[in-house]
């Protein structure tokens, strides 16, 4: 299994290919990011931690280009970059597996692989879809990524959430994105899918050197496959350390006290019910 | 790698690796069963069946009169004009939207036309682009208040409903207007010039049946639209999961707004053809009630309501339905009104009908 592999540990001056900068963003009342920074390095596997409702979703929203950030700003390889829509940030090279996974229930599953990325023929001089193409490769790529389907051509409300998972993750990754985020990947998927999907993910950033961030709720499996853990709380970064300077333990306690940062050195010997 | 797929070497077997069968397909046996399930595949199965029943029963309630081509060429007229209207209503229900200001919009583009060619003595084709670019623009509006602005578009094709409706009764006082006949341009746009003794193969028997030509030509380019091109997926996709084909950067405001368009466009695309047909520009030719019986034509067509499905040709059967339905109870000695008790309990029927079919295929995965 791939994820077994050790990764050698990046280095620190690997170069950062998205960044935002003291991005906020809020939906009327409620505020889901408070001045937040965040730097992916390339090749990196960078955790986003946090309970619900801290705003990891809105966090990689922004970066995905689905919502616009109310301030701050966002580089992408050096440039500051202003997504109007997830159409500019693909055409970046970012692609994004959202949490509801953004699948077309109505449409075919070989049409959901290559929406917003269609393959065209002419045909009398017009631009028509080349369906046959599409269908061909989206089957070719599914079977090579190990990915089990019934038949392309069925439409993806007659598929199970393990599966729709899988082909939502497979359409990530198949125009060889630079920075691929994956919002609760894992949700819907059994130890053997999950295993799988992690390796994939270890794969991608050993062998094209992809910059991932990864929200997962599962620590070990974090500490299996990240290299870097930021910790959200209440729409804050009250947490960025590399997966070798912070143990699972530690990790979370320091989720668990609520306090939004990490236990002091003093706090994390002393047992949580026995704190005065 | 863990999960090996051997789609291609196994096409029967839909589960692979642990040997289990998938659940997920049911394969038909009973004949209702298969009944059901060609049904469920093809949308416009129902409707084309409830269409054969009623010419085959007009036909011999009316002792053979129904399928004569001076009886067709009525009802494939009325076809016609429902039918662009009801294609119009289908790729915007598919977007989750409505448009319920067509109506007005079919009287208010050629009324327009004929004022142009009549006072300005600008050309009837070149009246007919300009008032076709009209009904566009009347599109771009209801598309740009309900994205924009966020009204839902049953209001705000309400709106403009009684805005442009109350513009073109306004404009001459609600007095009709004789269109003048310019050839080709009428030949070419349903003026017609066949008589009981005509053969039925020569030109006067196609003008005869231009109204629906027309709209055959439209209802092959809006399926091929819908089912082959980026546009039509992306309109499935709109109506589908809004928020999910956003996520995946579909522009879901802009293909609102192209439908809307689409709509205005072939609504006055329809008017002008049953203008040319009568020669004359009535300011009241559209009511709410042809949008309504063009709405019902979709849905027992087997569009949805909610979105993210429709079909046109069933929509083009479903306007069939309506026309014969009007024209047939008639012609058997009905009350024209009681033609309107028939339609209202096959639109009941129908969507109960889409309905069942619908939990069975989510139940049984027929
Ligand atoms: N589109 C939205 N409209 C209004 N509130 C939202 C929206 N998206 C997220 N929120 C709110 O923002 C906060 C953060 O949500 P989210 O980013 O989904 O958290 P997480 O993914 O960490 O569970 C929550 O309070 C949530 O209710
Ligand atoms: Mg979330």
């Amino acid at each position: 299994m791939l994820h077994n592999t050790i990764s050698p540990p990046l280095s620190n001056d690997a170069p950062v290919v998205l960044e935002m900068s003291h991005v906020s963003k809020s939906f009327g009342a409620v505020t889901a990011l408070v001045d937040v920074s965040v730097k992916l390095r390339k090749g990196e596997v960078l955790a986003l931690v946090g309970d619900n409702g801290a705003g990891k979703s809105t966090l990689i929203k922004v970066l995905s280009g689905y919502h616009k950030p109310d301030a701050g700003t966002i580089t992408s390889k050096g440039r500051p970059v202003r997504f109007q829509s997830p159409r500019d940030a693909r055409a970046e090279g970012i692609e994004t597996v959202y949490q509801d996974l953004a699948l077309i229930g109505d449409l075919s599953i070989y049409h959901n692989m290559f929406i917003g990325r269609e393959y065209h023929k002419r045909v009398l001089g017009m631009r028509m879809l080349d369906n046959d193409r599409m269908r061909g490769m989206a089957e070719e790529y599914l079977s090579t990524l190990g990915i089990n389907i019934p038949n392309v051509n069925s439409t993806v409300d007659r598929l199970s959430g393990g599966q729709r998972q899988c082909v939502a993750v497979a359409r990530s990754i198949y125009s060889s994105p630079s920075v691929l985020i994956l919002d609760e990947p894992l949700a819907a998927l059994g130890v053997r899918e999950s295993a799988h999907v992690l390796g994939l993910v270890q794969k991608l950033r050993r062998e094209r050197e992809v910059s991932i961030i990864l929200i997962v709720h599962n620590y070990s499996q974090i500490f299996e496959v990240c290299d870097r853990i930021n910790f959200l709380h209440s729409g804050e970064i009250v947490l960025d350390a590399a997966t070798s300077d912070i143990t699972e333990e530690e990790l979370t306690r320091t989720v668990k006290s609520g306090l939004g940062r990490l236990l002091r050195p003093e706090e994390r010997a002393v047992p949580m019910a026995a704190t005065p | 790698m863990g999960i090996v797929s051997n789609i291609k070497n196994n096409p029967g077997r839909l589960m692979s690796g642990n040997g289990k069968r998938s659940v997920g397909f049911h394969t038909p046996t009973t004949p209702v069963e298969k009944i059901l399930a060609l049904l469920s595949r093809y949308r416009e199965a129902s409707i084309l069946v409830v269409a054969i029943l009623l010419v085959i029963y007009f036909q011999i309630g009316s002792d053979g009169q129904f399928l004569t081509s001076q009886f067709l060429s009525v009802v494939l007229r009325d076809t016609g004009r429902l039918g662009l209207i009801a294609i119009a209503e289908v790729m915007l229900m598919i977007t989750g939207e409505i448009d319920l200001s067509v109506s007005s919009v079919f009287s208010f583009a050629p009324y327009a036309m004929v004022l142009m060619a009549n006072s300005l003595g600008v050309p009837l084709v070149l009246a007919a682009i300009i008032s076709l670019v009209m009904g566009v623009l009347v599109g771009v509006l209801n598309g740009v208040v309900t994205v924009r602005f966020r009204v839902p578009s049953l209001i705000t094709t309400v709106g403009t409903l009684f805005l442009f409706q109350g513009l073109v009764v306004w404009i001459n006082d609600s007095q009709p207007i004789v269109a003048p006949i310019q050839e080709p341009f009428n030949a070419f746009f349903g003026q017609n010039l066949f008589q009981p003794n005509d053969s039925l193969l020569s030109w006067h028997s196609v003008t005869a049946f231009t109204p629906f030509l027309w709209t055959l030509a439209a209802v092959v380019i809006i399926a091929l639209v819908l089912n082959r091109t980026t546009f039509g997926l992306h309109t499935i996709a709109t109506g589908s999961n809004i928020v999910g084909a956003r996520e995946i950067g579909v522009r879901t405001d802009r293909i609102k707004i192209y439908n809307f368009m689409l709509a205005g466009g072939l609504a006055a695309f329809a008017g002008i053809i049953n203008t040319v047909q009568f020669s004359s520009a009535d300011p009241q030719a559209g009511s709410p009630f042809l949008t309504l019986q063009a709405i019902a034509a979709a849905v027992i067509g087997g569009t949805s309501l909610l979105g993210g499905s429709g079909t046109v040709v069933g929509a083009l059967i479903g306007a069939f339905v309506v026309a014969t339905l009007n024209n047939g109870l008639v012609m058997v000695g009905a009350q024209a009104t009681v033609s309107d008790i028939y339609l209202g309990a096959a639109i009941l029927g129908a969507m109960i009908l889409n309905v069942q079919v619908n939990r069975l295929r989510a139940r049984r995965r027929i």
